[in-house]
């Protein structure tokens, strides 16, 4: 297949090690996950680069030797509109490289798995067609499961439907990262969100949402956001958060992140902090005997990440709450000619041999915040003006320092340190290690540099930084949602600060050099060099990704802006709650698992105790 | 009883008073407060499938036949609730003919058509809940299938499939459509009049003592005079022993209180399963329950009592009804328990010139209500006696509409009534059943008592609780008349005929 062609092109496979001729069967089987088009995009990519040998050389790529591939790729190289998509081209590589080259070097570790706490969960096929419960609860994330653990402990029955399966622990131990990454994110990982520039916004898909695959880091609220909340937009379940967030810190057990498994990555951050007297510290996690695996983004393998499925999930089921997985919710149903206006009567979820029905007077809606307008819309409840809009995603680049030393950055804790220094400029810096290749911060060069980097990957640190942004995208579409997202020019301003900052911070802990992720220059040396690179630097040519989606239903006071009203209840119609990351009316600022599921928390008391 | 026919013909000819009282009482509230007005749905419905209880693997096959009773007219576009009772077999488990439980009915608002139906299996209480679930895109299908699960004490049993055999069942399922009158309970006593001048409203009741033989008449009366003075209430209880003489005492008259719900007037009360009262200071007293056993019995054209365009017309509230209580007639007091009777109801304009009037109590739950009369009305006066005749028997009523005993093909094929006393008769023919009721008032048996009209003048009637009928129907059958019921009335029918 032409795969191995291109993929021998990219990573400059020249026989003298075996891993790069397993990547090509590791990348189909990544592909498998990913959605059509991007599958399609990349199968036709790889065809136009074995057309362009063919038409040069007269033979595809695999079929030439390693020298010929390198040659045609320079070519290909030096021209700069077509640097942005041999970008694109690299990341599934890289992913599946990374996933190889480090089975090579140190093979699969064991670890030893504990038991989960148990949970109710039924997968669709085994469900009947017809049932009843108290309440529904469409996803099983933060905001999901706090709900229905809030409405199970006030004496509800409550069915959490969830689209992806349930994932154990054990499994988690038992399988290399790469193929829990293409089960455990939403079309592999490769959501987009189309706009100027395009950026990666990956989303979980499991029982316990995108917690499973978070990094643990539990940012309470911001004081100062949260007086927005409720003060500027007048969403009255943010007035009692506090107690909210503390519940929902008790149940995560959240803790700062002791320093002996921090890494070293984390460890040059606080370094690099210290020297320039920034503020920094170990993150609040919660992660109790965290063992520094570094796979918190396709799911613990220790079980010490106290993600929703290990925490809230199972004090839902002890209430009383059951799991229906594999299970996408089509519609809500609505009765229509209820007196007093339309109500929600339950769920409808599609399955192969004929749907299922779930009958309930409540509906809490936590499918998050890209999938909830969708959901709403396609079930006739999409008619507020701003229902999708208001998006805002944390948009976040990444930025590697390279050491004269090893640093291992995928030995230790995957997000380990925030440096805060900047916090008040809407720029919050984590230090940030992933499993190779899974990170957002792409490896810079074609062929043989790129196999380079691969190899020399370990004395790379890689920090993060993520600003808060203005409500600038909006999700649109009924039935798979389209983002759309636009970089506030204010916002493009706080990335190139970020850049800036973490670029200062890695020179500062003494990196030898700073990649920039940017196509143009992708090595600095100094932190003048970087400065310069900025200055005729835009937003376009950083890698860019985001996390955080929030505020597409966003409550409010103001029934002409804010979908859902004040206790996160839908407008229009009675009995749908919301209860994800949708509901919260601005960008919390901070990494936002405390915050959805406070709010969450908060939306189905004031529910309970109405 | 007062006549139900006067100061008018029966034919249907309008009358100035008449149209206008109709305008008001039908123009207030059309088919909302007119008892009777609204209707219900009924249909019957069988469904096949299977079921797969948890834990064991083997199907079973499931069979459920319903009867589905709603309130009101099927609503197309909006929800309606309905009440279902029948029969649920399972295969190898269950056969209950009481299942019962309720319907969801909302095929387009809701989408969705539920059955939550409850039944016994193994001695064990199980509930059905499903719902089909309407979709434009698989039209046939989804209202055709009902998925659903079994719960016992909410924990769920097994789940199951069921499906409408439309090759099958189609037909009888669309032929079964009724849509019955709704009985509003106690809305048939509500008085009738609003205030109009020249009418006469009447509540009676005739019962029979089943242990003594005793036949009890309480008649109610409000009259408001023609010529617009105020309207009053009067009325008499009667009593025919079976071995005495026949006593009878006169209430009232009294100030009509504008009551609402029945009859009231001092002492003396009519109201929805109670009558209540006395006369000649205590010497007759009377407190009775009612208990209907019957739907309503409309002796004349159902639209004449919702529109009351003809001079008068009588009805029965329940065909038949049960009475329990004490009458006390001068110190004695007979008990009544369970003893068969029935309520009637007339409104109009006052008193025939000449009727006659039988209410049989057949036994098995049939009764026969016969009405013979001749208008008051100029001209209409020279025709022979309309007779309308019903005859419930088994659940249904012979004949199927009442004008047909009245006015035949245009005359041609009605019912005849020979009237007088002490035997008087009506003949008729219906489609192929025909029928002779002959009735016997002994003078000895009988109460003659003078009636007074909204305008004054008099009537005599001539009424007993006590009489005898003979009955016959016979249903023809390839060239020949044979019996199909005779029934015999040994003092046990209440009768009575009116003269000028």
């Amino acid at each position: 297949m032409s795969l191995t062609g291109m993929v021998a092109a990219l990573v400059a496979d020249d026989g003298t090690a075996d891993w790069p001729a397993r990547v090509p069967a590791r990348l189909e089987s990544f592909l498998a996950s990913l959605p059509r088009p991007a599958r399609a995009g990349m199968r036709a990519a790889a065809r136009a680069l074995d057309a362009y040998a063919v038409a040069r050389t007269g033979r595809t790529l695999a079929a030439l030797s390693p020298g010929e591939r390198e040659s045609l790729l320079a070519g290909l190289g030096r021209r700069p509109g077509l640097v942005p998509l041999l970008d694109v081209l690299k990341v599934p590589v890289l992913l599946a490289s990374g996933t190889e080259h480090m089975l090579e070097r140190q093979g699969l570790p064991r670890v030893a798995a504990p038991p989960d706490p148990p949970l109710d969960c039924t997968p669709a096929h085994a469900w009947p067609a017809r049932s009843t419960a108290d309440a529904v609860v469409v996803g099983s994330g933060a905001g999901g499961a706090m709900a229905a653990r809030t409405l199970a402990r006030a004496g509800l029955r409550v069915v959490v439907v969830e689209e992806g399966r349930h994932h154990s622990t054990r499994s988690f131990a038992a399988r290399p990262p790469l193929e829990r990454f293409a089960e455990l994110y939403r079309d592999g990982g490769a959501t987009v969100a189309l706009g100027d520039p395009p950026l990666l916004l990956p989303v979980g898909r499991a029982v316990g949402g995108t917690t499973v695959v978070n990094s643990g880091t539990c940012y309470r609220t911001p004081d100062h956001v949260r007086t927005r909340w409720s003060s500027e937009f007048g969403f009255v379940a943010a007035d009692g958060l506090d107690e909210h967030l503390d519940d929902a810190e008790h149940t995560l057990r959240v803790a700062s992140q002791p320093l002996d498994v921090l890494g070293d990555n984390g460890r040059l951050a606080l370094d690099g902090s210290r020297r320039l007297g920034w503020r920094a510290a170990p993150l609040r996690r919660n992660a109790p005997g965290c063992k520094g695996s570094c796979q918190c983004v396709v799911g613990c393998p220790t079980g010490a990440k106290q993600s929703v499925q290990l925490s809230v999930l199972p004090a839902a089921c002890a209430a009383g709450a059951r799991i229906l997985t594999e299970a996408r919710v089509d519609r809500i149903l609505v009765d229509a000619d209820r007196p007093g206006g339309p109500r929600a009567a339950g769920v409808r979820v599609g399955r192969a041999g004929g749907g299922l029905e779930i009958l309930a007077p409540l509906v809490v809606v936590a499918a998050g915040a890209l999938h909830t307008p969708p959901l709403l819309r396609r079930s006739g409840l999409g008619r507020h003006p701003y229902l999708g809009r208001n998006l805002s995603v944390h948009p976040a680049t990444s930025v590697a320092g390279r050491f004269a030393e090893p640093v291992t950055a995928w030995r230790g804790v995957l997000q380990s340190v925030g440096v805060e220094e900047h916090h008040h400029a809407g720029v919050l810096i984590e230090a940030t290690a992933t499993p190779p290749g899974m990170g957002s911060f792409v490896l810079p060069g074609l062929g043989r540099e790129l196999r380079r980097e691969l190899e020399g990957a370990d004395r790379l640190a890689t920090l993060g930084a993520m600003i808060a942004d203005l409500p600038s995208g909006r999700v649109l579409g009924r039935g798979r949602p389209l983002l759309r997202y636009d970089l506030h020019p204010r916002d493009t301003g706080r990335l190139m600060h970020a850049v800036r900052s973490m670029g200062e911070l890695l020179f500062a802990a003494g990196a030898e050099e700073v990649l920039t992720g940017i196509a143009s220059r992708p090595r600095v040396r100094s932190l003048a060099e970087l400065d310069t690179l900025l200055s005729g630097a835009s937003a376009r040519q950083l890698h860019l990704s985001a996390y955080h989606p929030t505020g597409t239903v966003a409550a409010g006071g103001d029934p002409q802006r804010s979908p859902a009203d004040p206790l996160g209840r839908l407008r229009g119609v009675r009995g749908v709650l919301v209860a994800d990351a949708s509901v919260l009316p601005s960008c919390p600022e901070v990494n936002p698992q405390l915050s959805i599921m406070a709010a969450a928390s908060a939306v189905a008391r004031a529910h309970v105790e109405r | 009883m007062s006549a139900p026919m006067g100061n008018g013909g029966a034919s249907g000819a309008l009358d100035g008073d008449a149209e206008s009282a109709d305008g008001t009482a039908a123009g207030v509230a059309p088919g909302t407060d007119v008892p009777g007005a609204a209707r219900g749905t009924g249909f019957s419905e069988t469904m096949l499938g299977t079921l797969r209880l948890d834990g064991d693997r083997r199907p079973r096959r499931v069979r459920l036949d319903l009867d589905v009773v709603a309130d009101r007219v099927l609503r197309v576009l909006g929800t309606t609730a309905a009440r279902a009772t029948g029969r649920i077999r399972i295969e190898d488990w269950a056969d209950d003919r009481g299942a019962e439980g309720e319907l969801e009915i909302s095929p387009l608002a809701r989408r969705r058509i539920r059955y939550r139906i409850r039944f016994t299996a193994g001695g064990r209480r199980l509930l059905l809940d499903g719902w089909k679930s309407v979709t434009p895109l698989r039209p046939v299908a989804s209202m055709t299938t009902l998925p659903y699960t079994l719960y016992e004490d909410g924990a769920r049993m097994g789940t199951g499939t069921l499906r409408f055999p439309l090759t099958t069942q189609l037909v009888p399922f669309l032929s079964s459509f009724r849509f019955p009158r709704r009985a509003r309970p106690g809305a048939l006593l509500e008085p009738r009049w609003k205030g109009e001048a020249g009418r006469t409203e009447v509540w009676y009741t005739t019962v029979t003592d089943p242990r003594t033989g005793t036949g009890l008449w309480l008649h109610h009366e409000l009259v408001a005079p023609a010529d617009g003075s105020a309207p009053y209430a009067h009325g008499w209880v009667a009593l025919f022993p079976a071995d005495g003489p026949v006593r009878h005492a006169r209430f009232g008259p009294g100030r009509w209180p504008g009551e609402r719900t029945g009859f009231r007037s001092d002492a003396v009360t009519v109201r929805p399963g109670r009558l209540t009262g006395s006369a000649e200071d205590g010497a007759l007293a009377w407190e009775l329950t009612e208990r209907p056993l019957d739907g309503p019995l409309f002796t004349f054209p159902r639209w004449s009592w919702r529109r009351p365009l003809l001079p008068a017309a009588q009805i029965l509230p329940a065909a038949r009804a049960s009475y329990d209580g004490t009458v006390t007639v001068d110190g004695t007091t007979l008990s009544l328990s369970g003893a068969p009777g029935a309520s009637a109801r007339i409104y109009g304009h006052g008193n025939a010139r000449r009727w006659a009037w039988l209410h049989a109590d057949l036994g098995d739950g049939d009764v026969l209500e016969v009405v013979a009369a001749v208008s008051m009305r100029p001209g209409l006066r020279r025709l022979p006696p309309l007779v309308f005749l019903r005859l419930r028997r088994g659940g249904r009523t012979w004949p199927r509409r009442p004008e047909r005993t009245a006015v035949g093909w245009a005359g041609a094929g009605r019912f005849r009534a020979d009237v007088g006393l002490p035997g008087w008769s009506v003949t008729g023919r219906a489609g192929l059943r025909r029928i002779r009721v002959e009735v016997h008032q002994p003078a000895e048996r009988t109460l003659a008592l003078e009636y007074t009209d909204p305008d004054g003048s008099r009537a005599t009637c001539r009424n007993s609780e006590r009489a005898d009928a003979h009955v016959l129907l016979e249903r023809w059958w390839f060239g020949g008349w044979r019996t199909e019921a005779e029934w015999r009335l040994d003092g046990t029918a209440h009768a009575e005929v009116g003269t000028r």
